[in-house]
C-alpha cells in the first residue's frame, strides 16, 4: 500500500467486537460480550481493545506489552485465527467476518485458560525446558569471553529465520495434534529445537534429538502445515520439522526409533518397486521430488500410528519405474549433500 | 516461603544476566527472578540496532580507549569516567561471552561477529543480529537461565520493598494469576525493572509496562534516584504511534529530509550528518518542525526518513523489521516512500543511584540496567551503549549480590505487613468516592510531559509541568479500579503502574526545573549553554518524610578533561 493513509482519515465504521469472557472466580462457563465502537481505518485490534478497556469495560482482560509485534504477548484468536492483536488491522479482519461487522475475539487454544483472553504459557515453557531449548556450549565456562566462535554467514542463515520466533504461541494454538494430545512437543518447541541442533556451538545435539524422536515428539506431527500458515513471523516452521526428521534418519543414535526405521524401509521399498502407497496424493499436488524430500517419513509415521488408512495393495512396478528410480537416486544424493553441508 | 539469597526483580537483559551470573558465581544459592511479564516479553526484545564493543572486527584500528572517549563525550561529560572504563573494557568480553553461549550474531566475511556504524561513535563498533539484536540476546539469556535452573516467578508484580530502618527484609509482590500478595524474604534484592520513559505515553517508543516500577519502589523506600531530568528523545519515532525506527536505518545510509527536500543535518552536524548523537539529531528535527520546514498531517507534524535510495535488497536483508513496522503502523513501504518520523521519548538516563558494583545506599539492595544510574550515559546515551550497559552491569550486580548475600540476614516479612500492603494496593477498588479514569490521567500525564518537560524546556513551561503533575497526583487519589476480580486484574496493574509513573514524573520535572543549563538531552531555551562551573554534577532526588528533596553528587573525572561537545 503506497497511498498515504491520511486521505482515509475520515473513513470510520461502527464495529462490533464479540469478546470471549470468562472469570473463573464467578463464571461457571464462558460467554461473549459485544462492544460496538467507532473505528477509523488504520486502527489495530489491540488499540480497539484498549479503547474498550479504557472507555467501556475495564474488566476485559488481555495481555499486551510492546504494542509493536515484537514481544509476543498479545496473541489471540481474531475471527477464528490465532494472530497478534497489535499488528492486525481492524479493516483487514472486517473483510473476513462470518457475520458482517462483527469481529470475534477469543483466547488461544491448546493452552489452559486463565481469564478472558489470557491463557497460561507455562506448559510451553516447560516443554522448552524438557527439550533443552538452549545452546549447551561446547566451550568450557572458564574459557568464555576470551574468543569468538567463528561462524559462517551460511550457518547463521540456517538458524536466522528460526530465531525470529517471539513465542507468541499462535502456532501452538492452531496445531491440530495439540488439540488431541496436550503433551505433544508443539511447533514452536520443534522450531527452537531445530535452531539449536543446527548451531555448531552446541554440544548436545544427540541428546536433544534422542528426546525429540520419543513419544509426543517430532514423529507425531501430522504435517498439516497449520502452524506455518499461522506463524506471525512467517517462519517456515515445516522446514525445521523436516530438518529434525531428516536428521533423525541420518543420525545413528536416532535410527533405532520405530519412526526412523520404518521411514528407511519405506524409502527402500519405493526405490525398488516404485509403489507409492499413500504418497500418491501429495505427489499429485506437490510433485515427486518435493514429496520424497518432505513427506515420506511422515507418511510412514502416520500409517504406523493409523492416522491414515493403511497402504493400498501392492502395485506392480510401473513403466516409469526406471525414470523414477533415477530421479529418486538423484534426489537422495541432493538430500545427502545438503545434510553434509549442514553439518559442517 | 524459604528465604532467597538473591531475588532479581525484572527479567529483561539486565535481570537475566544478573541471575545467570549469580548462579555461575555460586550454584548452591537460592536465586529467583520475578517479572511482571514473561522474561522473553521484556522490552530488551525491542532493541533492534545492536550493542557496542571495540572488537575491531570491522574497523581494525578501533580501540577500547576510543569507545571510552566517545561515551564520555556523548554523555556531555556527565558520565563517571571510572564507570565508563568498566563499561567499555568489559564490552568485548561480554559480547564474546554472549557468542559463546549461543547468541546468533550476524557475521562478517571472515566469520567474526558483524559490526556497523552507530550514532556518536568514531568507528563502526555496533555488534548486531540483523535488526533483532535485543530480541536474540534476550532469548539467549532466557534459554541459559532455564538451562541453569533459575527459579522464575512470572507475572508477579513487585509492589514494595519491606524495609526495617535502613535494611531491606525482602520484597512484596502480587501474583497476577491469583491476586494474592506474597512475601519474598531475601538476603539481597536486585532491581532490573527497565526504563520509565513510558510516562510520555503516546510520545514514547517504550512498551506499555516501562513505567519505572523498580525506581518508584526504591524511591519510596528512601533510596536516592540520580539524574532523573535526563530523558532521551530518539530522533525517529513513527509519527502516529511513537514506535521506534532504529538508528540502524541511518547507520545503513538513510537520510533525514525536510519538506524542501533538504538533508538538513548539514546545518547541525556537518561531518556526522544523520549519524550525529541522538540529542542533537532530535533537536535538529524539532527545530526544523518548529521553524516550519516539517510536513503537516492530521496525525501531527513530521519529517522524512528516506531509505528509498538504499534499494530493495538492502532494505529487505538488513532492515526487514523496520520495513514491516512502517507498513503495519504507517502504511508506508520504505522501499518506495520515505517514512514519516518525529522524535519520541525513548530512554531514561536517570535511575536508581548505584556505585560501579550495582550497590545502592541500602545494604543488600542492588540495581542494574535501564532502571539504574551508574552513571555511564551521563546526560545523553549513545546508541548501542544501553544493551551493553544492561549486560555489563547486570553481570556485575549478579556477581556482587551472590558474593555478598552471605553477609546479610534475610528478613522476616510479617503477615500483618502483607495484609497492610494488600489493603493499600486495593484501596482504589470500587469505593464509592472513586471516579477518576486511569486512562485519562495517563494520557494527560504524557501530554504535559511532552509539552512542558520535552525536548525544549524553559522555566515557565517546567513550572506548568510541575503544577500539572501535582494536580494529577491529587486526582489519582480518586482513581477507580473498575475490575473487582482477583484473577489477572490488568486494570489494577495499570493503576499501580500509573502511580509509579506519577511519582517518578515529579522527580523528572523537578530535576529539569532545577538544572539551569543545557547539557546533553536536557535543553533549556532560557539557559542555552552548558554551565560547568555551576552544573557539572549529578542531581539526586530523595524522598524525605514524604516529600521530594533535591541534592547533588560530584562527577568522577579521569583522563578526559571537560571540552566543548561538537560533532
Ligand atoms: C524501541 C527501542 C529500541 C532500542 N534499541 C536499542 C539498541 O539498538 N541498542 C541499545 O543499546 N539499546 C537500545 N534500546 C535500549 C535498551 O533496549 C533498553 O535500555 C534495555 O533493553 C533495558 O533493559 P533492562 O533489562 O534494563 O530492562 P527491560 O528489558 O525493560 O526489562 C525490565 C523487566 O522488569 C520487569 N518489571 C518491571 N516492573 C516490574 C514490576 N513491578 N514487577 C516485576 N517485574 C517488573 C519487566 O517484566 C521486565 O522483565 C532500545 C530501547 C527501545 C525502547
Ligand atoms: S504441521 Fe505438525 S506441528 Fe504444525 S500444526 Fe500441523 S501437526 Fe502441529
Ligand atoms: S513460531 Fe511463529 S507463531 Fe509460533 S510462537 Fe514462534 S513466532 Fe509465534
Ligand atoms: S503487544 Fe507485543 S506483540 Fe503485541
Amino acid at each position: 500500500m503506497t497511498v498515504s493513509t491520511d486521505q482515509h482519515k475520515e473513513e470510520k465504521k461502527d464495529v462490533t467486537f464479540r469478546v470471549f469472557r470468562f472469570n473463573p472466580q464467578v463464571d461457571s462457563k464462558p460467554y461473549f460480550d459485544d462492544y460496538k465502537i467507532p473505528v477509523e481505518r488504520g486502527i489495530t485490534v489491540l488499540r480497539s481493545l484498549n479503547y474498550i478497556k479504557e472507555h467501556i469495560d475495564a474488566s476485559v482482560s488481555f495481555r499486551a506489552f510492546c504494542q509493536a509485534g515484537i514481544c509476543g504477548s498479545c496473541s489471540m484468536r481474531i475471527n477464528g485465527l490465532s494472530q497478534l492483536a497489535c499488528t492486525t488491522q481492524v479493516w483487514d479482519v472486517l473483510a473476513k467476518c462470518r457475520e458482517e461487522g462483527i469481529i470475534k475475539i477469543e483466547p488461544l487454544r491448546n493452552l489452559p485458560l486463565i481469564k478472558d483472553l489470557i491463557v497460561d504459557m507455562d506448559p510451553l515453557v516447560d516443554k522448552m525446558r524438557h527439550y533443552s531449548n538452549w545452546v549447551d556450549s561446547t566451550m568450557a565456562e572458564s574459557e568464555m569471553g576470551k574468543k569468538e566462535f567463528l561462524v559462517s554467514e551460511e550457518e547463521f542463515l540456517r538458524y536466522d529465520k528460526a530465531t525470529d520466533c517471539i513465542l507468541c504461541a499462535s502456532c501452538v494454538s492452531e496445531c491440530s495434534i495439540l488439540r488431541a494430545n496436550k503433551d505433544y512437543v508443539s511447533p514452536a518447541v520443534l522450531l527452537k529445537s531445530y535452531r539449536m541442533n543446527v548451531d555448531s556451538r552446541d554440544g548436545i545435539h544427540d541428546l536433544r534429538l534422542a528426546e525429540l524422536v520419543k513419544d509426543h515428539g517430532v514423529w507425531d506431527c501430522t504435517h498439516c502445515y497449520r502452524c506455518q500458515e499461522s506463524c506471525v513471523k512467517s517462519i517456515p516452521i515445516m522446514d525445521a520439522i523436516h530438518g529434525i526428521r531428516e536428521d533423525a534418519i541420518e543420525c545413528r543414535g536416532a535410527k533405532d526409533t520405530s519412526g526412523a526405521k520404518h521411514a528407511e524401509a519405506f524409502m527402500e521399498d519405493i526405490e525398488k518397486k516404485g509403489k507409492l502407497v499413500e504418497a500418491t496424493l501429495p505427489i499429485r499436488t506437490n510433485g515427486v521430488v518435493w514429496t520424497l524430500q518432505n513427506l515420506l517419513p511422515m507418511a510412514v509415521k502416520m500409517i504406523m500410528k493409523r492416522r491414515t488408512p493403511p497402504p493400498p495393495p501392492l502395485v506392480k512396478s510401473s513403466k516409469g519405474i526406471k525414470v523414477f528410480r533415477a530421479m529418486f537416486r538423484e534426489m537422495s544424493e541432493h538430500v545427502k549433500q545438503d545434510q553434509k553441508s549442514h553439518k559442517k | 516461603m524459604k528465604p532467597f539469597d538473591v531475588v532479581v526483580v525484572g527479567g529483561g537483559g539486565a535481570g537475566l544476566y544478573a541471575a545467570m551470573e549469580a548462579m555461575k558465581t555460586n550454584p548452591s544459592l537460592n536465586i529467583a527472578v520475578l517479572s511482571k511479564v514473561y522474561p522473553n516479553r521484556s522490552h530488551t526484545s525491542a532493541a533492534q540496532g545492536g550493542a557496542n564493543a571495540a572488537l575491531a572486527n570491522k574497523a581494525k584500528d578501533d580501540t577500547v580507549e576510543m569507545h571510552i572517549f566517545d561515551t564520555i563525550k556523548g554523555s556531555d561529560y556527565l558520565a563517571d569516567q571510572d564507570a565508563v572504563d568498566v563499561l567499555c573494557s568489559e564490552a568485548p568480553k561480554i559480547i564474546r561471552e554472549l557468542d559463546n553461549i549461543g547468541t546468533p550474531w550476524s557475521r562478517m566475511d571472515d566469520n567474526t561477529i558483524a559490526q556497523r556504524p552507530f550514532g556518536g561513535a568514531g568507528r563502526p563498533r555496533c555488534c548486531y543480529c540483523s535488526d533483532k539484536t535485543g530480541h536474540t540476546i534476550l532469548q539467549t539469556l532466557y534459554e541459559q537461565c532455564l538451562k541453569k535452573g533459575v527459579i522464575f516467578f512470572n507475572e508477579y508484580f513487585a509492589l514494595n520493598l519491606s524495609v526495617n530502618g535502613s535494611r531491606s527484609r525482602g520484597l512484596i509482590a502480587m501474583n497476577m494469576k491469583t491476586g494474592k500478595v506474597e512475601a519474598f524474604p531475601a538476603r539481597t534484592v536486585i532491581f532490573a525493572t527497565g526504563g520509565h520513559s513510558k510516562m510520555y505515553w503516546n510520545r514514547s517508543s517504550n512498551a506499555a509496562g516501562n513505567t519505572g516500577d523498580g525506581q518508584a519502589i526504591a524511591y519510596r523506600a528512601g533510596i536516592p534516584l540520580k539524574d532523573m531530568e535526563f530523558v532521551q528523545f530518539h530522533p525517529t519515532g513513527l509519527r502516529k504511534s511513537g514506535l521506534l525506527i532504529t538508528e540502524g536505518a541511518r547507520g545503513e545510509g538513510g537520510y533525514l529530509v525536510n519538506r524542501d527536500g533538504e538533508r538538513f543535518m548539514a546545518r547541525y552536524a556537518k561531518e556526522k550528518m544523520e549519524l550525529g548523537p541522538r540529542d542533537l539529531v532530535s533537536r535538529s528535527i524539532e527545530t526544523e518542525i518548529l521553524e516550519g520546514r516539517g510536513f503537516d498531517s492530521p496525525a501531527g507534524k513530521y519529517i522524512h526518513l528516506d531509505l528509498t535510495h538504499l534499494g530493495a535488497d538492502l532494505i529487505k536483508s538488513r532492515l526487514p523489521q523496520i520495513r514491516e513496522m512502517s507498513m503495519q503502523f504507517e502504511g508506508v513501504d520504505p522501499i518506495e516512500e520515505p517514512i514519516p518520523v518525529r522524535p519520541t521519548a525513548h530512554y531514561s538516563m536517570g535511575g536508581i543511584d548505584t556505585d560501579n558494583f550495582g550497590r545502592t545506599v541500602m545494604d543488600g539492595v542492588y540495581a542494574a540496567g535501564e532502571c539504574a544510574c551508574v552513571s555511564v550515559h551521563g546526560a545523553n546515551r549513545l546508541g548501542g551503549n544501553s544493551l551493553l550497559d544492561i549486560l555489563v552491569f547486570g553481570r556485575i550486580a549478579g556477581r556482587m549480590a551472590a558474593e555478598e548475600s552471605g553477609k546479610f540476614e534475610p528478613g522476616i516479612i510479617s503477615d500483618a505487613e502483607l495484609k497492610e500492603q494488600l489493603a493499600a494496593t486495593r484501596s482504589n477498588m470500587q469505593s464509592s468516592g472513586h471516579f477518576e479514569r486511569y486512562g485519562a490521567l495517563r494520557e494527560e500525564l504524557g501530554q504535559t510531559l511532552a509539552i512542558n518537560v520535552g525536548i525544549f524546556r524553559e522555566s515557565s513551561l517546567l513550572q506548568q509541568g510541575i503544577r500539572d503533575i501535582a494536580e494529577l497526583k491529587e486526582r489519582f487519589k480518586k482513581v477507580r479500579v473498575f475490575d473487582s476480580s482477583d484473577v489477572f486484574n490488568t486494570n489494577l496493574m495499570q493503576v499501580l503502574e500509573l502511580k509509579n509513573m506519577l511519582d517518578l514524573a515529579e522527580t523528572v520535572a523537578a530535576g529539569a526545573y532545577a538544572r539551569e543549563e543545557s547539557r546533553g538531552s536536557h535543553t533549556r531555551t532560557d539557559f542555552p549553554v552548558r554551565d560547568d562551573a555551576k552544573w557539572h554534577k549529578h542531581s539526586v532526588a530523595t524522598l524525605v518524610n514524604g516529600t521530594l528533596s533535591l541534592g547533588e553528587k560530584p562527577v568522577t573525572m579521569g583522563r578526559y578533561e571537560l571540552q566543548e561537545r561538537t560533532y
